[in-house]
């Protein structure tokens, strides 16, 4: 229970704080696809007997290097390479999974798809543990950076800071978030803990220090109260968490100053 | 005879936007020595954004050769840009941005500061003495998303300011400023440019304070510099062409 809680926290503290960045670079459709990578590649471990963890970061590695710099290089407009990518990705993940039919719906295939706090292992809150660590490390180093990028992208470019490098690298990180937390919500719901917590923040706050800061919170609270009702109620952890985490986001929109002011 | 180097060096430019077969500027030939001001005028689409923005890199050149402080713009772009202050057409900040003005300001000079240095306090004084400068330090803590276009528009000039540039290159910086700012506003640019030798380029509709301000004035018009003259002499050409009335550049 106590590791189960662990990847509660830390999952939901990374998607929470990745989800800003993703969130306010516009960078959303690129969240999706690289989810349904992930989703796919962990598809292909379970079918092939692989370590499902691999395959997932090899798919959304893949998919982060097709939609950032090959899109770039091919002058392919994010829109257009994610609407490719993204059904490519679950088109593959279907295939995998039903190209395995002495496994079926097993309780591998459900983690693939659903989620599984039991399946996360110790392994798993290790590269959690690590990865808070370096992602943590990263920001506070490109703070400046990636500050300047989210308020306008053109603008960064124009005072000199070299922008792609920077994208890339939250596209990067953001896969890698995507497929480490993958195990705990499952590959259709992954995505939902990176933008919920983070669109809920931006709802009430106008300090974009306090958003990074409040957005991992949310996603700490929404994982941690989500595995509560999942334990309460005896439903799919994964699915517990986004209902509870598009509860908080409702609220939030409801609560929104912002949102008060604009209808005044 | 005192020899003055050439800051903005275009040789036979043409920039095509993506997706476009037309150039947006055509063959412009252009050179700007130290300490120049120069205001740009045209009718709608004359290309002068594109100018501005092949100048400092932010689009790729189709043909030609652009020389900023020496550098080449093609492959040196990133370091002409961290010398350039630069004011973009229309830039608003939508209403709810988690930004303050002074963030915005500072974020002027972070290309400056240079990747994985943080910002130190003498970055935050020149800052705050840029938005003085403008007359907006009091509104350093109030969010960027909740002043008015005048207001944001003074504080997008202090973030060009606070860069320390060495180049200014402003597009439209007046237009939603109040009638009393646009008298003040372009004489204290033009003061900073007198004290601190920048090379300033201005693209404006306002056609009177330009008389005031500057000895060059570029006309722009279908992509190409149809005149690079005094004010007056600018002003003359422009009411003689048939190519566009006053009205149009007004």
């Amino acid at each position: 229970m106590g590791r189960a809680l662990l990847a509660c926290v830390l999952a939901g503290f990374l998607t929470g704080l990745m989800g800003v960045f993703v969130v306010r670079m516009r960078l959303s459709a690129i969240g999706y696809s690289m989810s349904h990578g992930a989703f796919a590649g962990a598809a292909l471990g379970v079918a092939t007997s692989m370590n499902p963890l691999v395959t997932a970061m090899l798919f959304a590695s893949a998919t982060a290097f097709l939609i950032g710099p090959v899109a770039d290089k091919a002058r392919l407009h994010a829109d257009t390479i994610t609407s490719i990518v993204f059904p490519l990705n679950m088109a593959l993940a279907f295939v995998f999974l039903t190209l395995t039919p002495e496994i079926g719906l097993t309780s591998q295939v459900a983690n693939v798809l659903w989620g599984s706090i039991i399946a996360m292992t110790n392994s798993d809150v290790v590269y959690l543990v690590t990865l808070s660590a370096a992602t943590l490390a990263i920001i506070y180093f490109t703070w400046k950076e990636l500050f300047a990028i989210m308020f306008n992208r053109k603008l960064a470019e124009a005072d000199g800071i070299p922008t792609k490098p920077f994208i890339y690298l939250i596209i990067f990180i953001s896969g890698v978030v995507v497929t480490v937390s993958l195990k705990l919500v499952g590959g259709l719901l992954i995505y939902a803990l990176l933008f919920n917590p983070a669109s809920s923040a931006l709802q009430f706050l106008e300090d974009m220090k306090k958003i990074v800061i409040v957005s991992p919170l949310i996603g700490v609270a929404a994982n941690l109260s989500g595995l509560v009702v999942s334990l309460f109620l005896d439903l799919p952890v994964g699915s517990c968490i986004v209902l509870v985490s598009t509860t908080v986001f409702a609220i939030a929109v409801l609560l929104s100053p912002k949102r008060r002011r604009m209808e005044v | 005879m005192v020899l003055m180097d050439s800051i903005i060096k275009l040789e036979d430019v043409s920039t095509v936007y993506e997706g476009e077969r037309r150039p947006a500027i055509k063959d412009v030939n252009l050179t700007l020595e130290r300490n120049e001001l120069v205001y740009v005028v045209g009718p709608n689409a004359a290309g002068k954004t594109t100018l501005l923005e092949t100048i400092n890199g932010l689009l790729p050149l189709f043909r030609g050769k652009i020389s900023v402080l020496g550098l080449d713009v093609l492959t040196q772009g990133r370091m002409v840009r961290c010398e350039i202050g630069y004011v973009p057409q229309d830039f608003m900040v939508e209403p709810g941005e988690p930004y303050t003005a002074l963030d915005v300001v500072l974020m002027g000079r972070y290309g400056r500061i240079g990747t994985l240095h943080r910002p130190e306090e003498k970055d935050r004084e020149k800052a705050v003495e840029a938005m003085r400068l403008l007359g907006v330090e009091e509104l350093a803590d109030r969010p960027m998303g909740k002043l008015s276009g005048g207001q944001q528009q003074k504080v997008m000039l202090a973030r060009a300011i606070a860069k320390d540039p060495k180049i200014l290159l402003l597009d439209e910086p007046f237009s939603n400023l109040d009638p009393e700012s646009r008298e003040k506003i372009p004489s204290r640019i033009r003061r900073l440019h007198e004290e601190t030798e920048l090379t300033t380029i201005i693209v404006t509709h306002d056609i009177h304070n330009m008389l005031k301000q500057c000895r060059r004035v570029i006309v722009m018009i279908n992509g190409r510099i149809l005149v690079d003259e005094s004010p007056e002499k600018a002003l003359a050409t422009v009411n003689r062409s048939a190519a566009f009335s006053l009205e149009a550049i007004q």
